[in-house]
């Protein structure tokens, strides 16, 4: 329990010990859990994010189960089976020619670091150009990723915001796909809440009653 | 012989009674079993661990119908159990949560068996089977937390195995018998996965040992001395719903967390499946074992480290030894053992914090001068107890304390064999 506490705490040293002094700690993002919202987020990393990296616990039949437009997935999936897992376009081989190393599964990417889905954000919007111009990551120095987004050559405040709004999508997607049964956690829990808040004060008033026995 | 006729359920209860002791057995232990009636929630402690033992094996036993022990498999069985079984998050997020939910009752059930001196004569068996009951525990979680086979996992054992390095002379060979390899791995795996299934009815052995020395010497109450006849109550119905109450509220607690911050307990780094060529910037233990891990690291020797660490989890069995005094009412009463009570909770949050931190040279100077604390508060407390009851004696008891003892002299003359050495004729 004393972690929960600890937690952030230990996020923002760590955060902060980083060597970019000048950029705030992690901004704390609120997924959406809209179907609307994941769709986009959908559309967006099977664009930007699906030719180097799988999601290999998502099958096409998840996203079709959750609501996601049926034609969409439909193009996406191509000629591979439903119960198919989104696994990536790019052969292992390839991907250690090109990144000399094989891009992470994205399944449970937002459960997997410190921070959850507020350090994926950060991080796909962390890109920026030194000045000698070579593209770096605030959040993850030594990444290998290029900048998919193209956060770090994007100036303009209004294209900005659309690519805080492109990468708010892909997360809250990511989040999902981390935990398909979050929605229906959350509801079985109202109620099992709710039933024993009941129980127990039934209980409590039964245990009154037996101990007023006594004299 | 007349054999009188009796109808109905009761004729059942007769033939098994004739054959089983089933009515007095339920007689002795529950309905008749007398139990102090001032016990306070403090006492629900123990009920609960049992609950939680309970749960733990029921969710286990589902799990591993569906759990694979293999390298190549068990991070994806996991996820498959949390995905696609029907309830399986559900199985899951109870099995995990309940491993920190056992230990932090276990905990309170300790700290109210230190606070209340529940662990003085004639109580010191129990307290041992407890000691035991503990360490059981801790190596149940310790292999369980292999099984997710993530990154937290492959390294937490890996450290943890490898301080059995320090055995004298077989050191090595010690560490690879445990493994069953030279590094973690699948011999590993199956083997923790084997004894993680066995050790929860080791448990179950245990605490009914537990148990049965409990029913011998019957439960401690927060006056500290035996009370008389008048003031104890059956077990049941009074405990019964008293424990049930009790088991709602823990259920509230733990179901928010099962529901809704069930990660908070899991490492982030443990949803990364277990690299041996990437080690995690920093290795940490469930917070359970946070307090012992910063003993570990406080001494710099690694052999030292182990002994300390060994014996930190270990100087609870000396309380029966250690503590002197024999003013009633535990902690209550006893205004220095109080505030020492106390003063060690908060080592203990320290040194939990320290286990928690990256190590830096002020973060280990505090783990160590908290280690240090840890260890003292064991080591003073015979003098402490012993002059604390002077002083108490000198200043004079309050007269509820007079009348404790009173009671209990009383109770003692009527039941020499309770007396022990040096009590008051």
């Amino acid at each position: 329990m004393r972690r929960l506490m600890i937690k952030p705490l230990v996020v923002l040293m760590m955060t902060t010990s980083l060597a970019w002094a000048s950029e705030a700690a992690l901004e704390n993002i609120q997924v959406e859990t809209s179907v609307a919202a994941v769709e986009r987020g959908a559309d967006n990393l099977m664009n930007d994010c699906h030719s180097c990296h799988s999601l290999k616990y998502i099958k096409y039949r998840d996203l079709v189960t959750f609501g996601i437009d049926k034609k969409k997935i439909e193009a996406w999936r191509g000629d591979q089976a439903l119960d198919a897992p989104l696994a990536s376009l790019m052969t292992d081989d390839a991907a250690m020619q090109s990144f000399g190393k094989v891009p992470p599964d994205l399944s449970l990417m937002t459960r997997a670091r410190e921070g959850g889905a507020s350090y994926v954000y950060a991080y796909l919007l962390g890109y920026y150009n030194t000045p000698d111009g070579v593209t770096s990551n605030h959040l993850f120095p030594e990444t290998k990723m290029p900048d998919v987004l193209g956060i770090s050559g994007t100036t303009e405040p209004a294209q900005r915001a659309e690519l805080q709004g492109k990468a708010h999508d892909i997360v809250s997607f990511l989040a999902w796909a981390a935990d398909p049964h979050e929605e229906e956690r959350y509801r079985l829990g109202y109620y099992v809440i709710g039933y024993l808040l009941i129980l127990t004060s039934l209980l409590y008033f039964v245990k009154n009653q037996i101990w007023s026995r006594l004299k | 012989m007349i054999n009188k006729i009796i109808k109905g359920p009761n004729r059942i209860i007769k033939w098994i009674d004739d054959r089983f002791p089933l009515t007095s057995f339920v007689k002795h232990e529950l309905t008749g079993y007398p139990t102090p009636r001032n016990l306070s929630y403090w006492w629900n402690f123990g009920f609960l661990a049992g609950f939680v033992l309970v749960l733990q094996v029921v969710t286990g036993i589902f799990l591993a119908m569906h759990y694979k022990a293999d390298v190549a498999q068990s991070f994806d069985s996991i996820q498959h159990i949390m995905r696609d079984v029907n309830y399986g998050w559900l199985l899951r997020y109870m099995h995990s949560t309940g491993a920190s939910a056992f230990f932090l009752v276990i905990y309170i059930h300790m700290a109210r068996t230190l606070y209340y001196g529940s662990y003085r004569a004639p109580r010191e068996l129990m307290w041992w089977t407890g000691q035991g009951l503990l360490l059981l525990l801790m190596a149940t979680a310790f292999m369980g937390y292999l099984l997710p086979w993530g990154q937290m996992s492959f390294w937490g054992a890996t450290v943890i195995t490898n301080l059995f390095r320090a055995t004298p002379f077989i050191g090595e060979q010690v560490v690879v018998w445990l493994r069953g390899d030279y590094t973690v791995g699948d011999a590993t795996l199956t083997r923790f996965f084997a004894l993680h299934f066995l050790f929860p009815f080791l448990i179950i052995g245990a605490v009914v040992v537990h148990l049965v020395a409990l029913h011998t010497v019957k439960s401690s109450n927060p006056s500290g001395i035996d009370l008389a006849a008048k003031d104890n109550i059956p077990f049941h119905p009074y405990f019964t719903i008293k424990d049930f109450f009790g088991l709602g509220v823990f259920l509230l607690v733990f179901s928010v967390f099962v529901f809704f911050i069930p990660n908070s307990l899991i490492e982030p780094a443990n949803n990364i499946p277990a690299n041996p060529m990437v080690t995690p910037n920093h290795i940490v233990p469930e917070w359970y074992f946070l307090p012992f891990y910063a003993i570990l690291r406080s001494v710099p020797n690694m052999v030292g480290g182990v002994v300390a660490m060994g014996l930190s989890v270990m100087m609870f069995a000396f309380m029966p030894f250690l503590d002197r005094s024999r003013i009633p009412g535990g902690a209550h009463f006893r205004p220095i053992f109080r505030v020492q009570f106390y003063l060690f909770l908060l080592d203990m949050l320290v040194l939990g914090y320290i286990g928690y931190i990256p190590p830096t040279s002020q973060s280990i100077l505090i783990g160590q001068i908290a280690t240090l604390c840890y260890f003292g508060s064991f080591f003073v407390i015979p003098f402490i107890s012993i002059a604390e009851e002077r002083w108490l004696h000198k200043r004079g008891l309050p007269p509820e304390v007079e009348a404790l003892i009173a009671s209990e002299a009383h109770e003692l003359s009527k039941f020499p064999h309770r007396r022990r050495k040096g009590d008051i004729e």
